[in-house]
């Protein structure tokens, strides 16, 4: 009977295990149309008060008092992804690449979420490869979300970096 | 490392061209790091980032570790931050609070002043020694003027008063911005940097010919730039039809001596800048000052101010930017917002957040120039041309009564030469 293990299929196969959540699914489809460079319909993801914050100091308490690596609304991100499709933006000649890994999300809403929202939190990796260099940046991403119809906006999203007061050289791709 | 002549640094720099090597030559940043920054007064922070005694910030002066510490008599002190027994770095942290500072190495203590308070085992020391002689070293001038602090590496050599020359009335316009009539650098900083001499950047705080080539992303389809102030709907037009702009060929350079120099601003429809920050801010300052002295603070007049080598003060997106030097072809930048005190938190929070898209890492505006320096980094290794050209309007300056500076159109070369003509009275003297 010993060949009969062979056969088996394992306890649990993880593939078949693997049910992500809608919110999983989303935070996936984030991190696609980054890659992608997809920044319209990126830019689309978030609400008409939404922000994209990342902070240049570790536990920053406020986008107001402090400088921040990004702190966008979507009038900024709109100058922005106007100027990730301009033809003359030399800090993209050559383009990045990017690899945006979302992994171990965790929802994180308290008693205090605001209705049809919650905060969910999760680790990001952005591996960019540009001119012959490759860097990385690590950190845990926030998203706050409001269900909207069939899927989610972002209302906020903050990236904190495990080097965000580091000296950086240009970045232009959103993590 | 060989010493070059003052005969082959002098052949280094023409009238309207450089060689290359300024820009390449590791002997010659090595000997930039003590002729030039070894005796120039250098930016080293400003007085509102140590409020409290025992505070203090960690910096580098061309490369030197330094720390700048509020002593327990109010007074701001600049320190070396080297342990005088065996070298270690005695302070590690970016910025803190401390009432004395001890070294990890061998545990030697120092007060605030930098005097050496004790150490383990004191009665190892043979006789004679003498602990007063064990301080931390401190440069030899240091001076401070509206908050802003400089030292000098240097114990001769140019006094503080005569090295800020016409600049101080630059220092105080951004400092007479504030209704409380004083700057703070405490709202941050961003950190970039580039794979490019640190003179490249120097040199581009004052270049307004490279904005509608190297910022062309930055500006829509009408030739105007994004808005880059609070309470603005555009920001300047550079290019109209392809060609760069009437308003932009009005802005002007000045040629301060000592290397120092500044631009003059685009003039923006002053009249329609209005937003609920921008307009309390206005009457936070009328309330002080009065209307007829915030109208003449309010009506720019400075886009960027150069006190050379390490140091410009922006007034667009007010902020203070200082240069280090890491090596020949690595330079970090630091760049702190400026919080205007006594205006309303809402203007503060406006500048902060539009400094973070003209200048931090990420910003629009400085990763094209971050990419421009690296790039001319690259160029540069090509050793067929020796002669970098800053000839633009070489002979056609003229004379500024009011500021008693030779003026040229800011699109011209002249305050790139007038840097060049410092960086030559500093370099050609043996240290």
């Amino acid at each position: 009977m010993s060949t009969a293990l062979i056969e088996r299929p394992p306890a649990s196969d993880p593939r078949r295990a693997f049910a992500p959540s809608e919110i999983e699914v989303f935070l996936l489809h984030e991190a696609a149309l980054l890659d992608e460079k997809r920044f319209p319909e990126w830019m689309a993801l978030f609400a008409d008060d939404g922000t994209y914050w990342v902070p240049a100091q570790p536990k920053q308490e406020s986008p107001f008092t402090t400088a921040s690596l990004f702190y966008d609304d979507r009038t900024l991100m709109g100058t922005r992804i106007t100027r990730l499709q301009h033809p003359h933006i030399h800090i993209q000649t050559p383009a990045s690449r990017t690899m945006h890994q979302v992994g171990r999300p965790l929802m994180e809403s308290g008693d205090d979420e605001a209705e049809g929202e919650c905060l969910v939190s999760s680790t990001v990796l952005m591996v960019e490869y540009r001119d012959d260099q490759q860097r990385i940046f690590a950190g845990r991403q926030y998203h706050r979300l409001r269900k909207e119809g069939d899927g989610f906006l972002i209302v906020q999203k903050r990236v904190d970096l495990v080097n965000s007061e580091t000296v950086f050289e240009p970045i232009a791709i959103p993590i | 490392m060989s010493e070059l002549s003052a005969r082959e640094i002098e052949s280094l720099i023409e009238p309207g061209r450089i060689s290359r090597r300024v820009y390449t030559d590791p002997d010659i940043f090595e000997l930039e790091m003590r002729r030039v920054f070894g005796r120039a007064w250098l930016f080293v922070g400003h007085e509102s980032q140590v409020p409290n005694p025992g505070d203090y910030v960690t910096t580098t002066l061309a490369r030197q570790p330094v720390i700048m510490v509020r002593h327990s008599d109010g007074v701001v002190r600049v320190l070396l931050n080297r342990c005088t027994h065996r070298g270690a770095q005695v302070v590690s942290q970016r910025k803190g609070n401390a009432r004395q500072m001890s070294c990890l190495y061998h545990g030697w203590t120092f007060d605030t002043d930098g005097t050496l308070a004790s150490m383990p085992m004191p009665e190892g020391c043979p006789a004679g020694f003498d602990k007063a002689n064990f301080g931390l070293a401190q440069p030899p001038r240091v001076a401070i003027y509206r908050g802003f602090v400089f030292a000098s590496m240097a114990k001769d050599g140019v006094s503080f008063e005569d090295h800020l020359g016409g600049m101080k009335a630059n220092i105080d316009d951004m400092v007479d911005r504030a209704p409380a009539g004083e700057l703070a650098l405490d709202v941050g900083m961003h950190r970039y940097m580039f794979h490019g001499n640190w003179k490249l950047q120097v040199e581009n705080v004052l270049d307004s010919y490279h904005v509608p080539a190297s910022h062309a992303s930055t500006v829509t389809k009408d030739g105007k730039q994004f808005a880059r102030r609070e309470g603005d709907e555009t920001g300047a037009k550079v290019v109209d039809k392809s060609h760069v702009s009437k308003d932009w060929k009005v802005r002007r350079s000045y040629d301060m001596g000592h290397g120092h120099g500044w631009t003059s601003n685009t003039m923006l429809d002053e009249g329609k800048r209005s937003s609920p920050a921008y307009d309390a801010y206005v009457q936070s300052l009328v309330d002080k000052v009065g209307e007829a002295r915030a109208k003449e603070i309010l009506t720019p007049r400075l886009h960027n101010s150069l006190l050379y080598p390490n140091v410009s003060i922006m007034g667009l997106n007010i902020h203070v930017r200082v240069i280090n030097p890491i090596a020949v072809d690595l330079t970090e930048v630091i760049v702190y917002p400026i919080r205007l005190v006594g205006a309303p938190d809402s203007m503060n929070a406006a500048n902060i957040r539009l400094l973070n898209v003209t200048h931090s890492a990420a910003s629009f505006v400085q990763s094209d120039d971050a990419e421009a320096f690296t790039r001319v980094q690259r160029g540069l290794q090509s050793q067929l041309t020796e002669w970098v050209d800053i000839s633009r309007g070489l002979g056609t300056e003229d004379h500024d009564d009011t500021y008693n500076a030779p003026r040229a159109q800011a699109t011209d070369e002249l305050v790139v030469r007038a840097q060049y003509r410092a960086w030559l009275g500093y370099m050609r003297e043996a240290a």
